[in-house]
């Protein structure tokens, strides 16, 4: 953050000399005004073809001089401001990179041969969003192709968010009981949870609701068995209603966090269910950029520094490793640990019979004739023994 | 890290702004003040011609305390203008800083402003005005952005859409000064446009006219392409002679629009391209793994393996990876010591974790997600991925 910092001290100094001047400025004409109003006021005492006296003819001569010095001054004073204006341009050229097209050759990145892709994938970003609105203007502006059937689910999606943030629980329900063969499939309680939270809401009604709690109850039959502990607890809090849950051992039921955190149950179940990612594509890849930019501009300057351009020659591959962190690994890589290289189609990795594993090419390279020793351990083995593994 | 990168637009714009600002309040005072001295002449003047009468010299002090009152209502008028274009800057910094925060919520609503920031100037730069407009306002971002500068823009190119010149030579005159430093010919080009139009409407003798009073005083280059306009005026608006034709083709409006819509990223310091289209495809490439594009390996979670994405990203480089890094197929989970890796007989890997579960689940029994195949707990192998 240094880099704000700087630019932040020469705007700083902007403002505060360009305040000063300008009360400079206020005071210096207005003391010439003033003087001059007290010269008008005092030949006004005299009749007006009167001649001038000598004192008087001195006195305006003075106060020619003193005006055109006065303000001159002001108009050279703020001349002087340009000094000031023109470090903050520096400070930000120095501190901010302004042409990232250095990044790589042959302006990989810098041009779009698909902007309708594009604008799809961002038509999609704003529908997730619930941001129908301006879904639709895009689609209107940039002519998108958008199939109708596309946008429905991410609709309903939005409509069952908006109920459950209002604390209404029943067009999620009715969703996941329609859903419930699937949502079983995926190992998902959302339904369970759904009516937990429907039961907790209706515990705050005290003892007068005691009957149409016991009769909700039964909504957990279908559930018992997997949530059988869950399903005791909850039961066991109707002990309680009469004194009030709030001072019982079951007051973190009536939590709040209980709500928010059925929006994300029901937001990764759904995605999971309609095979969508749960965070938007474009947030992700954006967010990978920002993060990537930095290392490439760093690696191509230096690539620069030390005129070796070529390094980058493999265009299949970027020419260093960004790491973005564990939130943005969804596939498994392999790298062999002897030839340093990807496994690829042609070279996939290969289980020795000690476990450790290898690229295929590096397993002929340690081979000799078809006896191959193990570089981890001392196992020794043939090399047809040595078998393919997918991750 | 990421601020130095990108952000350099963000905050070279307002200078640019405040710049521009700073040359006109300057004109605009040395103009009062040139008036003042004008006066304060005058008033000298009378004083030396004798003789003077009191009335004379009040007048002229009169008028000399009306141009006073003018250059300092001016002057604050243009400070004040160059105070809220340097607070301008000053908000932005103050908003990028607040990104140097180790509040987890905050950071990811800054980064979701900072997507929506690099959104609205695609989509400025796309032309896509409406929805830039609604963004910015529903993020609150409308001072962070340079809207502004292209709602301007886009006047200026609606009108050149329209053929006509007026108000593009209007932001000409504007920016004159900045243009004149960018050595532009613009201003040049649309007067050949004009005397062009001339022609087209067969008023021949107003074009010569026209000639005459701006194609003076021209480079070498431009010389060359005025006397191939000239000889324009030999021809019929409908002539099919070659390079003639070209010339009266209403397309030389686009090619207005574009070099207008240059000279202005030019003036303001802007790149060609917009952030978003580095920054998306960086982000891809840093992603793209091999995996994204084998059916049987893709990713619901992987931005690479989406729709559209994956289809944008074929032409991209692939990421550079020198370190193994292991993630369970069915749990999406990474596979370290707490997870390890182990094979099933037909070669497939899954975490421990993973294969455990489901044997609880199935009395003993495993199904290889991927191959449908059957194996029971015991025929798992370890592996060990240095």
């Amino acid at each position: 953050m240094d880099s704000c910092s700087l630019v932040e001290k020469e705007i700083d100094k902007v403002l505060t000399k360009f305040s000063f001047v300008s009360d400079q400025t206020d005071r210096q004409l207005n003391e010439l005004i003033n003087y001059a109003e007290k010269l008008i006021t005092d030949l006004a005492e005299a009749p007006e073809d009167e001649e001038l006296s000598v004192a008087q003819s001195l006195m305006l001569t003075q106060y020619i001089k003193k005006a055109k010095d006065g303000s001159s001054k002001v108009a050279a004073e703020h001349r002087d401001l340009h000094g000031a204006v023109s470090k903050v341009g520096k400070a930000v050229d120095r501190n901010f990179t302004q042409d990232f097209g250095v990044v790589n050759k042959d302006g990989t990145f810098c041009g779009l041969d698909r902007p309708d892709l594009v604008n799809q994938v961002i038509c999609q970003h704003f529908f997730r969003q619930g941001l129908l609105d301006i879904g639709e203007t895009l689609i209107r502006e940039a002519g998108v192709d958008i199939d109708v059937n596309s946008k429905e689910p991410f609709f309903e999606m939005n409509r069952i968010l908006e109920a459950l943030s209002k604390g209404d629980l029943q067009p999620a329900l009715k969703w996941a009981q329609e859903n419930r063969f699937k949502l079983r499939e995926n190992h998902s309680s959302l339904e369970f949870k759904l009516h937990r939270l429907q039961f907790i809401s209706l515990l705050h009604g005290g003892p007068q609701k005691q009957s149409e709690i016991l009769q909700y109850a039964r909504n957990f039959e279908p559930f018992a068995a997997q949530h059988e502990k869950d399903v005791q607890q909850l039961m066991g809090s109707l002990l309680y209603i009469n004194t009030g849950i709030e001072s019982s051992p079951y007051a973190y039921l009536l939590k709040p966090v209980q709500w928010a955190d059925i929006c994300d149950v029901y937001t990764r179940d759904a995605c999971a269910l309609l095979g969508l990612s749960v965070e938007s594509p474009l947030t992700l890849s954006i967010n990978a950029g920002c993060k990537a930019l930095p290392a490439l501009l760093n690696i191509k300057q230096v690539m620069q520094q030390r005129q070796c351009t070529d390094v980058w020659s493999n265009k299949d591959e970027l020419p260093v490793e960004v790491n973005l962190g564990p939130e943005y690994r969804f596939h498994s890589i392999f790298a062999c640990p002897i030839l340093r290289q990807q496994s690829t189609d042609h070279n996939p990795p290969v289980r020795l019979i000690c476990g450790h594993i290898i690229s295929k090419e590096a397993l002929f390279k340690l081979s000799n004739g078809n006896k191959v020793k193990c570089p981890y351990c001392p196992v020794e083995q043939s090399a047809a023994d040595a078998k393919e593994v997918h991750f | 890290m990421d601020l130095k990168a990108l952000e350099h637009p963000t905050l070279k714009v307002p200078y640019e702004v405040l710049n521009k600002k700073f040359r006109s309040a300057q004109k605009n005072i040395d103009r009062e003040m040139s008036r003042v001295h004008t006066d304060l002449d005058e008033l000298e003047k009378k004083l030396l011609d004798k003789p003077t009468t009191v009335g004379d010299v009040s007048r002229i002090l009169t008028s000399v305390v009306d141009k006073l009152n003018a250059m300092k209502r001016k002057a604050a008028e243009s400070i004040g203008d160059e105070l809220d274009a340097a607070r301008v800057t000053k908000r932005r910094t103050d908003h990028l800083r607040e990104y140097d925060t180790k509040d987890q919520n905050l950071q990811t609503l800054w980064r979701k402003k900072r997507l929506d920031r690099i959104l609205v100037e695609y989509f400025l730069r796309c032309g896509y005005y409406d929805t830039a407009l609604k963004l910015a306002k529903h993020s609150r971002i409308e001072d962070l952005t340079n809207l502004d500068i292209f709602l301007v823009a886009k006047e200026v190119e609606e009108s050149l859409s329209n053929h006509e010149t007026a108000q593009c030579l209007a932001w000409c005159y504007d920016n004159k000064s900045k243009l004149r430093k960018l050595k532009s010919n613009l201003e040049f080009k649309l007067r050949q446009q004009e005397f062009i139009e001339l022609v087209r409407k067969n008023k021949r003798l107003e074009a010569v006219g026209h000639a005459r009073k701006y194609f003076v005083n021209l480079e070498d280059n431009q010389m060359f392409s005025v006397q191939k306009a000239m000889g324009l005026l030999a021809f019929p608006p409908e002539t099919e002679v070659s390079s003639y034709k070209e010339m009266l083709d209403l397309s030389r409006w686009q090619l207005l629009v574009k070099e207008f819509r240059s000279e202005n990223f030019k003036l303001y310091q802007l790149n060609n391209y917009s952030v978003f289209t580095v920054t998306l495809q960086a982000g891809l490439s840093s992603l793209k793994t091999p995996q994204c594009y084998h059916e049987d390996t893709k990713n619901a979670d992987c931005p690479v393996c989406s729709q559209y994405l994956n289809d944008l990203a074929s032409k991209l480089p692939f990421a550079h990876c020198s370190q193994s890094r292991l993630v369970c197929h069915m749990s999406g989970h990474p596979l370290n010591e707490h997870d390890h890796p182990m094979m099933l007989p037909n070669g497939y890997v899954y975490g421990e974790n993973s294969l455990v579960k489901m044997a609880t689940e199935n009395s003993g029994k495993i199904m290889c997600p991927r191959t449908k195949q059957m194996f029971s707990l015991t025929d798992l192998e370890k592996v060990f991925v240095m």
